[in-house]
């Protein structure tokens, strides 16, 4: 499997190459909707709270919100295009999807293969543990197993710190990592407060609290590189929703909490 | 997030269980139309044939299916095709069955004993004769566990189509899960779901097994 995870990496990339060297095509994507009357957003429906099923399968969360709200706002049909984490990007840059908004974390190496929008919202992340345990800096978390979703920016950031001596475990996604938590797999994890505290409301007798901040990532709505029309178009319009306190709204409605004070309305 | 597994879960992976058997069954017909011909250009007399079949079951029994599929969604629009998911993975999928089939139906058919060849060839019957009357009816019985057992693979390997945004059982069921977060309960109605699949091919093969075995006696080596 790892095999196959390294392939699937390479060809990402060369998918994503391709896809660059193959045009600058002249038609404009912001026309191409207007004329379709349709916007295709890429959105994985498996990143609760960001992106998750209700009890009728319909689509729900911050991200589908924030989406909805923008078809709404164009006066635009939508349609969500099914997507896993990995194949957020590639979606876009084929031409598959016409934009992300999918906890898309901005990124220096994402910035390369695609645009990003001025964010419209942020997502704290944190180490929790165990309430009990005695954890207050990086050094108390030696020789304790840490676990994260596989591919997120938790991931990229907890293997990059090296010199802390962690144990990660990776799951396949925020339900799996729940599970290890609820379990006793393991007694810290590395993810948004928003799942560290669900963990505690799945088995009440272990109960997880943030313990250490990690850091708090921007996110923005993803598109293919070059769109500029759409760009601005799409900047606009997250400039005038935090403006108007909306998209705080809807963090707040799924997230429990607000987003940061500049960006309240 | 939260909430108690209701009809609608269970409809939407029943939606994903169908998505699953649809596109077992694409590969498995297109896989094992393609992979029949795969075996036979294994065995051609003609060298060209042989070197060229051989060259695509390598190709593709090196690649991981990930890949294939990848490649097959993502690689063709990025050059300029676009292809929808179905066509994407039903082409990929039989691709990859095909390669599988030929190769496994080549050895089966040249188990079939040398003298049974050599008997045919006696009789002065065609290659087409001799492969239609009696290579091939002995090596269809030989062939039945193995292909058995490789369609049971295909079925749980269409799991791996969720990456060209395929929402087939695997992946309904991680959607549920991830707006539920009950793991355990997930996928045991999953695990029964594909065991519900897989297990009446099994059954069919030990019949056909059972049924093909009565004329062993008949067919058995000179």
């Amino acid at each position: 499997m790892m095999k196959s995870k390294k392939l699937l990496c390479a060809a990402v990339s060369a998918c994503c190459l391709l896809a660059m060297a193959a045009k600058p095509a002249f038609a404009d994507l912001l026309d191409d909707i207007t004329k379709a009357k349709k916007i295709r957003i890429s959105t994985d429906l498996a990143i609760p709270p960001s992106g998750m099923m209700d009890g009728t399968m319909k689509p729900t969360g911050s991200d589908v919100e924030v989406a909805q709200l923008l078809a709404k706002d164009w006066g635009l049909e939508l349609e969500f295009i099914q997507t896993t984490g990995a194949t957020r990007i590639p979606n876009v840059n084929t031409g598959k999807a016409d934009i992300i908004i999918s906890t898309l974390s901005v990124t220096p190496d994402r910035a390369k293969v695609i645009d990003f929008t001025n964010r419209y919202a942020t997502l704290q992340s944190d180490i929790g543990c165990l309430k009990s345990l005695n954890v207050k800096d990086w050094p108390d978390l030696k020789d304790k197993t840490v676990g994260v979703s596989r591919g997120t920016t938790q991931d990229t950031m907890l293997s990059n710190m090296k010199d802390k001596e962690l144990k990660i475990a990776r799951y396949d996604d925020d339900a799996t990592g729940v599970t290890a938590a609820v379990s006793g797999q393991v007694d810290c994890v590395g993810s948004s407060a928003t799942i560290i505290n669900q963990i505690g409301v799945k088995n009440p007798a272990r109960i997880f609290e943030s313990k250490i901040p990690l850091a708090s990532f921007d996110l923005a709505i993803g598109l293919k590189k070059g769109e500029t029309r759409l760009l601005e178009k799409l900047n606009a319009w997250v400039t005038e929703n935090v403006k108007n306190g909306k998209l705080n709204a809807i963090y707040k409605k799924f997230h429990g909490v607000e987003l940061p004070a500049d960006m309240r309305g | 997030m939260g909430g108690h597994l209701n009809i609608n879960h269970l409809f939407f992976l029943g939606h994903g269980a169908l998505w699953t058997i649809g596109l077992s069954m694409i590969a498995l017909v297109g896989g094992g139309i393609a992979g029949f011909v795969i075996a036979l250009a294994r065995i051609s007399p003609l060298k060209s044939v042989r070197i060229a079949s051989g060259a695509y079951v390598q190709l593709i029994q090196g690649t991981p299916l990930l890949v294939i599929l990848f490649l097959g969604y993502f690689g063709l629009a990025a050059i300029g095709f676009s292809v929808s998911p179905l066509a994407a993975a039903g082409a990929s999928l039989t691709l990859y069955v095909a390669a599988y089939l030929g190769e496994i139906w080549r050895g089966c058919i040249e188990s079939v004993p040398k003298p049974q060849w050599e008997a045919a060839e006696g009789l002065a019957l065609s290659r087409t004769q001799r492969m239609i009357k009696v290579i091939l009816p002995q090596a269809v019985r030989i062939a039945t566990p193995p292909t058995v057992g490789f369609m049971v693979q295909i079925v749980k390997n269409t799991s791996l189509a969720s990456v060209v945004g395929f929402v087939e059982l695997m992946r309904s069921g991680q959607i549920v899960n991830n707006s539920l977060f009950e793991p355990f309960m997930v996928y045991a109605i999953i695990a029964v779901v594909y065991f519900a699949m897989c297990y009446p091919l099994s059954l069919l093969s030990q019949r056909l097994e059972r049924r093909m075995g009565r004329g062993r006696l008949t067919l058995a080596p000179a």
